[in-house]
């Protein structure tokens, strides 16, 4: 049997007014981005508590992505802002500790970015499959290595 | 001395009719436990540099401000953590500030309350060791890595010296320099930069060496004997959220299948659940306001040396945002947020294309 390829599962935490519009327009425009993607549509990017962003890792997901609208673009005029500053404390924390930051992932996507969006997914996909599965999964398991 | 000094300034008050209330520890059985007076006749009850840290003395003042400012003019003897505590919460609009003036001195450090209950120690001895630049060893590690041991200018508004001299008072504050004006006491002063500068360097030399890392396994071992208590959080002064996120919350509810697929998943899982998650939780939500007052670590019915943890972390969010809780002016980073900043987190590589 030949072995299967690792897929890895990216948690993706959009808000409704940029990142998912722009999840739609990707799609609308045909462009193909990987299915390892699992959109969760939140009305603004600072409505993510950070803490849900550890959990999707511990609940098995190999990376999360946090997307809003660009700065200066927020629909809620300073959500982003402060989702910025709730990610730089959940990558400085992970990192503190020795986990692997770059399981978070922060980006901007306006709605009329489908191009962006799907070139994002693929690259973010890519590099998350050569990483290797996250073993933050194994968190308070007896799992792991 | 230093003790008896303090109870003369505050009947000195009393009668001068500058305070109507002080908040101060008080000795009990084993311990020492905040006390409010309002009568001078009470003031020998009290015992205004105590040996043991149970609670934080600010905690206390925001229970004494959670519905309505302070009616009476209060004297409120804090240690220097104390008073940042006391500073980060009126930031956080968790203490109303009018009508409280707030004393701190050249800290002594304080002993764990549960080695105190065994060994106790005169309140004086404590303090004498630092007469001349030292520190005692019973002290706990928090204090004994303390960044801020001495009163901090614009932090409190009276100060009294105790390192390298007799007491001296001094004002952090206006409030505080009409304060000892009105008292007739002439400001002196002391020269405690060596003293301080001893706490520092043993603070960079231990967080060079006490870092938890190593990630899921550090953590998981770090943590191993984790009775899931939140005591660290009901102790913790920052964390005066009236609603907890890991606690009388649904999030953490889930049906039996849940747990067995989570069995399935990561070949067998520890009950209760979510031990670590707790603990990085906190540190997301409140580490960047850590004051570093160890009192996690005093309630750890296990003795898991959580100031490593929370210390160590905090100080490293405190740089990402050049900020420094309950000394500095500006709002705590979880408040308020700059236009441009941090891009180092936006993107895979750091920095928008």
């Amino acid at each position: 049997m030949s072995e299967k390829e690792f897929e890895p599962v990216i948690v993706g935490f959009f808000c409704n007014w940029c990142t998912s519009a722009a999840a739609d327009l990707a799609g609308t425009s045909r462009l193909h981005y990987p299915a390892s993607i699992r959109p969760i549509r939140v009305m603004c990017s600072s409505t993510v508590d950070p803490v849900y962003l550890i959990r999707a890792l511990q609940e098995g997901a190999d990376a999360t992505i946090l997307g809003g609208c660009h700065p200066g673009d927020c629909h809620y005029i300073t959500g982003n802002y402060k989702a910025r500053r709730r990610v730089a404390i959940v990558k400085t924390v992970l990192k503190s500790l020795g986990f692997e930051d770059d399981r978070v992932l922060l980006e901007w996507i306006s709605g009329s970015e489908g191009p962006k969006f799907a070139r994002v997914m693929n690259e973010y996909t890519e590099y998350i499959k050569k990483k290797g599965e996250a073993d933050f999964k194994y968190l308070d398991s007896l799992g792991g290595e | 001395m230093s003790n008896d000094m303090l109870k003369k300034f505050i009947v000195d008050a009393f009668e001068k009719g500058l305070i109507e209330a002080v908040m101060a520890p008080a000795a009990t059985k084993d311990s020492y436990t905040y006390a409010l007076i309002t009568k001078k006749e009470d003031v020998d009850k009290i015992t205004p540099i105590a040996p043991v840290m149970q609670w934080n003395g600010a905690d206390m003042l925001r229970r004494i401000t959670k519905l309505k400012k302070s009616e009476r003019k209060l004297l409120a003897i804090l240690r220097p953590c104390e008073s940042r505590t006391y500073k980060e919460l009126v930031k956080f609009n968790q203490i109303n500030p009018e009508n409280i003036i707030v004393l701190s001195y050249d800290c002594p450090g304080t002993i764990h309350a549960r080695n105190f209950k065994y060994e106790p120690v005169e309140p004086e001895n404590l303090v004498e060791e630092i007469k001349n630049g030292g520190k005692s060893e019973k002290i706990r590690d928090a204090c004994k890595v303390c960044e801020y041991p001495a009163p901090i200018p614009g932090v409190g508004d009276i100060g009294l010296g105790l390192v390298n001299t007799d007491p001296v008072f001094f004002s952090l504050s206006d409030k505080g320099k009409e304060f000892l004006g009105a008292m007739g006491i002439t400001e002196g002063e002391r020269d405690a930069d060596a003293w301080v500068e001893e706490h520092r360097k043993r603070r960079e030399e231990w967080m060079e060496k006490e870092r938890i890392t190593g990630g899921r396994k550090g953590i998981e071992e770090f943590l191993s004997s984790c009775l899931n208590c939140h005591n660290c959080k009901d102790m913790c002064p920052i964390c005066f959220c009236k609603e907890c996120f890991f606690e009388d919350h649904n999030v953490f509810d889930y049906e039996s299948n849940k747990f067995y697929n989570w069995a399935d998943d990561k070949d067998g899982i520890r009950l209760p659940t979510d031990r670590s998650l707790f603990h990085i939780g906190r540190l997301i939500h409140m580490g960047t306001s850590c004051i570093g007052c160890g009192l996690c670590q005093q309630a750890c019915p296990m003795d898991i040396p959580l100031y490593r943890l929370f210390g160590i972390v905090g100080n490293d969010l405190q740089k990402v945002f050049n900020y420094k809780p309950g000394v500095d002016d500006n709002l705590p980073p979880v408040m308020e947020f700059r236009e441009d900043e941090l891009h180092e987190f936006e993107g895979l590589l750091g920095g928008e294309e």
